[in-house]
């Protein structure tokens, strides 16, 4: 199973995978094409998202990294789908019409990320205080003493 | 704003006191929590047209801590301090999650007695976490009995960990390496003390009373209907998704610690409502205490704890779980240092949260409670 997915992206899209843990794949795939990618997947039986996990690099000099992690869940398998971001650009097109679910996920990193979902209907604050809008807590610039509420 | 409401017109403007008018053509938007005795701190907005839902939108992150901000300051060893944090009713689940992602970047194995423990200990956490979810699902329609003989059934348990760790809730017992403390002979009594009373007072005298029974049933058969195909989309997770047909249960599809070793079936129901969101509840405690008794049959000899490294290689892992409430996703990154890099959590009640609000267009107001309740969420996971 996961081997024709491995040669069907790599015939269809031409990017790399590497397996990586028993029942999981890794495509490293590409910003532009990630809309096609997972439309893709989600035809081929990956139909239950799980969510998407965004990594900080930035004190590596290496930007973002967003992980996808879908799975199929009646043969049980996953994928993990993987795009590299630069911190100056960190928009990336939205998914949240594909799959649905996903838009939540999709908020959360935004809020805690600060990475924009080109076309997600909404992106505000859902778990942060609104006073907190735009301080990023779960990247590696992130300080405590900076970002304290101001005291009145 | 004078009452509490606020009425949202065509045009948007916002009417109180004598402009109220003729209610009937007006949405209302009523606040349902964050004092609502079922609510939990959060806040669903519903807009009612008369009684029938129109649109549901929860206000959540009144219990943000962060976790996994607070997790990057820890070493690989206290950080299971904030992972059980992200729910305290079965915190065991979170930790085995963690510390078997730990362990893929370590590229350690844990002894067969740490893995039979950890069995023991999840799904303990699995019946305490179901028994306050019957409870409470019960609760919401107004009758209280329930939750009581569920705590009681679910005192037991706790004691058995306070042997174990110490601890009633909070336990700490799972770590990096294997687990905490070796178990006594004394906590495997209480344990089977607390799944002969289960088995043998709870569960025959609960199924007789509030499992078929005829109120509840007129208030959650055929209530918040979800279908197979439609529950995989809105991504729902552990229970509510088996109470809809789909036979996802991470403990037999990926079996982790000693999972592979025991019979037990995948509870699911077809019908997908409310009513087979709780069975499927009532069902699942008695495979569990199944498992416990078969992992106490076969207790191995030997340690229960091997030397875990002060500091990882660079690597990562994704590890997944059936706690509690459904699937709990770890992706554990680690740069080489004592401590996590990052840590992201996938909670089930996250993503059940956010298909309540396709699942409640429609239904009448007084069906609210029942869908949040047998949804089966827990707030301290939504928010993290």
């Amino acid at each position: 199973m996961l081997e024709d997915v491995k040669k069907k992206v790599d015939e269809l899209f031409g990017f790399k995978t590497e397996s990586y843990d028993t029942n999981m794949l890794l495509i490293f795939g590409e910003k532009e094409k990630i809309r096609d990618l997972l439309k893709f997947l989600k035809d081929f039986g990956f139909s239950y998202p799980h969510t998407i996990s965004v990594v900080d690099y930035t004190p590596e000099g290496r930007g973002f990294e967003i992980n996808y992690i879908l799975e199929d869940i009646y043969i049980k398998k996953f994928v993990i789908v993987r795009i590299e971001l630069s911190e100056n650009n960190l928009a990336v097109p939205s998914v949240s019409d594909i799959f649905p679910a996903l838009q939540p996920h999709e908020r959360e990193a935004w809020e805690m990320f600060g990475v924009e979902f080109v076309g997600n209907p909404r992106l505000e604050v859902m778990l942060l205080p609104e006073w907190a809008e735009g301080t990023f807590p779960l990247r590696k610039s992130y300080q405590f003493k900076k970002h304290r509420k101001g005291t009145k | 704003m004078e009452f509490g409401y606020e009425f949202i017109l065509e045009e948007k403007k916002e009417v109180s006191g004598s402009d109220l008018g003729l209610l009937q053509e007006k949405l209302l938007q009523l606040n349902w929590g964050v004092q609502h005795p079922a609510s939990g701190p959060m806040r669903l907005k519903v807009w009612i047209d008369g009684d029938e839902v129109v649109k549901v939108d929860p206000d959540i992150g009144y219990v943000l801590r962060l976790l996994e901000k607070l997790v990057e300051y820890r070493n690989w060893i206290n950080a299971i301090v904030n992972v059980e944090r992200a729910c305290f009713i079965d915190n065991f689940g979170t930790m085995a999650g963690y510390s078997i992602a730990a362990e893929k970047i370590a590229g350690i194995e844990v002894p067969k007695k740490a893995d039979y423990m950890r069995v023991i200990l999840c799904e303990g956490g699995r019946i305490v976490s179901h028994l306050l979810g019957l409870g409470g699902f019960v609760g919401v329609l107004g009758v209280h009995t329930p939750s009581q003989w569920a705590l009681v059934a679910r005192e037991k348990f706790l004691d058995a960990f306070e042997v174990y760790s110490g601890q009633r809730i909070a336990t700490s017992s799972i770590i990096p390496g294997g687990v905490r403390y070796e178990p006594t002979g004394k906590f495997i009594e209480k344990m089977v003390e607390a799944i002969d009373y289960l088995e043998k007072e709870f569960i025959p005298r609960y199924e007789e009373v509030f499992i078929d029974n005829p109120t509840l049933k007129l208030r959650s058969v055929g209530v918040g209907v979800v279908p197979k195909e439609k529950a995989v989309e809105l991504g729902l997770a552990g229970p509510a998704l088996r109470a809809s047909g789909v036979a996802s249960d991470i403990r037999k599809d990926y079996p982790y610690a000693a999972y592979g070793d025991f019979e037990f079936k995948v509870v699911t129901r077809e019908e997908g409502d409310s009513y087979a969101r709780y069975c499927v509840l009532f069902d699942e405690i008695k495979e569990s205490a199944k498992i416990i008794r078969q992992a106490i049959e076969g207790f191995p000899e030997g340690e229960y704890r091997t030397k875990f490294p002060i500091k990882l290689p660079k690597g990562e892992a994704y590890v997944n779980v059936e706690w509690a409430r459904g699937c709990f996703g770890f992706h554990l990154i680690s740069n080489g240092g004592t401590g996590p890099y990052r840590l992201k959590m996938r909670a089930p009640s996250f993503a059940n949260l956010w298909a309540m609000p396709e699942i409640m267009k429609g239904v009448k107001l007084a069906d609210v409670p029942v869908i949040f309740a047998s949804l089966y969420m827990c707030h301290g996971d939504i928010d993290r």
